[in-house]
């Protein structure tokens, strides 16, 4: 195409995308279609894509393809594989996008769609796509090398250790509110109940038939799981609607009791038994899901009823969760804008499969862009519910009682007779109180797929595609916490292996168990808080997970702009330099309000305080929970604190000739594939 | 596929191909990949399939599932 009419060709988009802000801006309590959303986004990815993300790769990273990648040089034909750039897209895709995309989003629709919009779109091009781009750059110039190695390697041992605290509390937390998340959208379920306990069976099935009745045949096992997991789905209606559904009905502290057990015994059972078959069925599900509630949105291209911006915006009271738009939305949305759990990622597997190094730019920066729209997604379904309908959904009748002026002000009203209705069409008992997001996602999902089989002629059969949208999401929540358990004992054996070699053997079945089981009673310690908390659990816990995973992404950007500065590039040091300020300052001022604010549903200290006169039984409870969290909080505030500190020393130390500016870049070998 | 990784990313006629490349996708273990490298390589397999698989499925239990 001729440079003239491809200048024209991007100055369209970039209008179009304008034109679609303006409108989406600009709208006052008028109904607006998704189809705006969709249009910014996309406009404002392309656009990026095309000039930013081209600008790091060769003005700052100088990608090269006469350079010889990992996957090239180390190739094993195991774990260093050179791959197709499509098939890895496709492969670092689904390690990125789990649950956060879909439910951080949903949580910050209480202030309207957009707030979490713009921050979905900004904060990806901006920060999380940089942060993903640049941490892959780095690993593929080290062999490989992960997050936390690049920290030790390239700032200092502090650094490092300070990674692996910053992994091993999100896993925690983490771990903690994806179960939450699970246990609130199958409590007195026994629909979702049936079908999600079936996935077991269904995975060590799998992984019977692809480790030892035909070693390898994951393709013929996971077409088998899907098969039954499709009955399993449908014989969960029918269950619901039988007796025998009593023995599938469960409440809170029940579940929560069952999926610490299971997460137990994922995490001691060999990998192939139950952790691989259930990686590979959610990852089919997932990626299929996603296009097809992608392709369904553009079909129907919904109206929205939430409006731009709620009240809670800026009263900060919002019955979802408490606190203002600063930094609230910045941290209820982590996945999608930008997460630090992606530099793990980034610094794992991808690196060593990437087979010619500029590939690394649609691999590290599109994969975010396409998770950050997953997002987007995620809030038109969200925002496509009544507001009623969503607020009566995601909040606890005691915080729903204390918004109730607000909301009736506002025009947010439901009765109980619709959402009696409601919840019979998704052929539940109740869905007031349903906390976590994954439920009214699932309604919005069930919506949108009912509204495409009708208008292809099919049944809508609303209930089932509202089980289906759950099962999707616990299904790979489910896979979350099996690898993420096993992942936190590894992480475990190796620290305290340090102290007693035995117990770093990660074959040991004593240090297996134990090290599980502390694990475990991390997160299931959390957990439960969350499930007897009064406020519901996700006021507290999403914000303390996005604290932790804004803390890694922290690291991440750390490492990016040592790594920056000792290229000799610190005059570009201001790509990484940008979102790791606004990171600080977000995560620095949300510990701060979740910690010291007055306000009982805000702060931790001041909701103590008010229990202390407290006639509860529950009261002491609640105390200690809040002088945990006010622990870990101040936790992550330091760590954030020490980080910024020892990498501003080492930045100074270089930028000042004080210390000799050594990267630990693997020399250049001309790839093969070059010549 | 080459092994350059810019081969062919398999069509719906050429069922080999798209099987492979699903395969990849998912990560799941591809043991005519490891005959490639070590015909390439020009040494014999070290690892049976069972052994590859094997191998395969316990290194993936140290990997990191996003939230």
């Amino acid at each position: 195409m001729p440079r003239l009419a491809r200048g024209i060709l991007w100055l369209a988009v970039a209008a179009l995308g304008a034109v679609a802000f303006g409108i989406l801006a600009l709208v006052r309590g008028e109904t607006v279609s998704a189809a705006w959303l969709v249009i910014a986004a996309v406009c404002t990815y392309a656009v990026a894509f095309r000039f930013y993300s081209r600008f790091i790769a060769t003005r700052v990273f100088q990608l090269d393809p006469r350079r010889a990648t990992p996957a090239e040089r180390l190739s094993n034909g195991r774990d260093f594989v050179p791959t197709n750039k499509w098939v890895l897209f496709g492969h670092h895709f689904a390690a990125i996008a789990g649950a956060g995309p879909l439910v951080g989003p949903v949580l910050a629709a209480q202030f309207g769609f957009l707030p979490g919009t713009l921050w979905l779109v900004i904060g990806v091009v901006l920060g999380g796509a940089v942060q993903d781009f640049t941490i892959l750059c780095c690993s593929v110039r080290r062999d490989g090398r992960s997050l936390g190695q690049m920290a030790r390697e390239e700032i200092n041992p502090v650094a490092g250790m300070t990674t692996m605290v910053a992994v091993l509390s999100i896993m925690i937390i983490l771990l903690a509110v994806l179960a939450l998340i699970v246990v609130n959208a199958l409590k007195a379920s026994p629909w979702g109940f049936f079908t999600i306990a079936c996935t077991v069976p269904i995975a060590l099935l799998m992984g019977w038939w692809m480790r030892v009745w035909r070693p390898g045949r994951v393709g013929e096992a996971s077409g088998a799981g899907a098969v039954l997991l499709i009955l399993a789905l449908v014989g969960g209606g029918w269950v619901a609607n039988h007796p025998i559904g009593a023995a599938f009905t469960y409440t809170g502290p029940a579940l929560t009791w069952m999926i610490v057990g299971y997460g137990f015994i994922a995490s001691v059972l060999p990998v192939w038994m139950l952790l691989a078959p259930r990686d590979y069925l959610s990852t089919f599900l997932k990626i299929a899901t996603i296009v097809v509630l992608a392709v369904a949105i553009l079909i129907l291209l919904p109206p929205l009823r939430m409006p731009a911006l709620t009240p809670f915006a800026t009263l900060g009271e919002g019955p979802v969760f408490a606190g203002k738009i600063f930094p609230f939305a910045f941290i209820t949305i982590a996945c999608g804008a930008i997460s630090g759990f992606h530099a793990l990622v980034a610094s794992g597997t991808t690196p060593k499969m990437l087979a010619h190094e500029p590939d690394a730019r649609l691999i590290g920066y599109g994969g975010m862009l396409m998770e950050s729209f997953v997002g987007v997604m995620a809030m038109i379904a969200a925002c496509t519910l009544e507001p009623g309908v969503y607020f009566a959904m995601n909040t606890t009748p005691a915080a729903l009682a204390g918004a109730a002026d607000v909301l009736k002000t506002a025009g947010f009203v439901v009765t109980p007779v619709q959402m009696q209705a409601l919840a019979a069409q998704m052929g539940e008992t109740t869905l007031i109180a349903r906390t976590g997001g994954a439920p009214s996602l699932a309604v919005g999902m069930a919506h949108i797929f009912a509204g495409v089989t009708g208008v292809l002629g099919g049944k809508a059969a609303t209930a089932l595609w509202y089980h289906f949208a759950i099962m999707f999401e616990a299904l790979f929540i489910l896979t979350t916490i099996d690898a993420g358990t096993r992942v936190g004992r590894f992480m475990l054996q190796e620290i305290l292996g340090r102290v007693w070699p035995r117990f770093g053997e990660t074959s040991w079945y004593p240090s297996i168990v134990l090290s599980s089981a502390l694990v475990v009673a991390g997160w299931g310690y959390f957990l439960y808080q969350g499930v007897i908390d009064p406020l519901g659990g996700i006021n507290s816990l999403w914000p303390l997970f996005g604290i932790a995973n804004q803390l890694l992404a922290l690291v991440a950007l750390c490492v990016a702009t040592t790594i920056m500065i000792k290229m000799g590039k610190q005059r570009y040091a201001w790509i990484t330099v940008a979102p790791l300020a606004w990171l600080t300052a977000i995560t620095m001022t949300a510990g701060w309000q979740k910690v010291f604010s007055a306000d009982p549903k805000l702060g931790f200290l001041a909701h103590a305080a008010s229990l202390a006169a407290s006639a509860d039984p529950r009261a002491p409870r609640l105390i200690f929970n809040d002088h945990l969290n006010t622990v870990m909080a101040l936790g992550f505030m330091a760590v954030v604190a020490l980080l910024i500190v020892v990498s501003l020393r080492e930045w100074w130390l270089i930028l000042s000739r004080r210390k000799a500016a050594t990267l630990t870049e693997t020399p250049f070998v001309e790839s093969a594939y070059a010549r | 596929m080459r092994g350059d990784g810019r081969g062919r990313k398999g069509t719906a006629g050429d069922g080999r191909g798209l099987g492979r490349l699903l395969r990849q996708i998912i990560g799941a273990p591809d043991y005519e990949a490891y005959l490639e490298h070590c015909r390439k390589a020009g040494h014999p397999p070290r690892l049976t399939e069972r052994e590859f698989v094997e191998e395969f499925f316990a290194s993936k239990g140290k990997g990191v599932r996003c939230c």
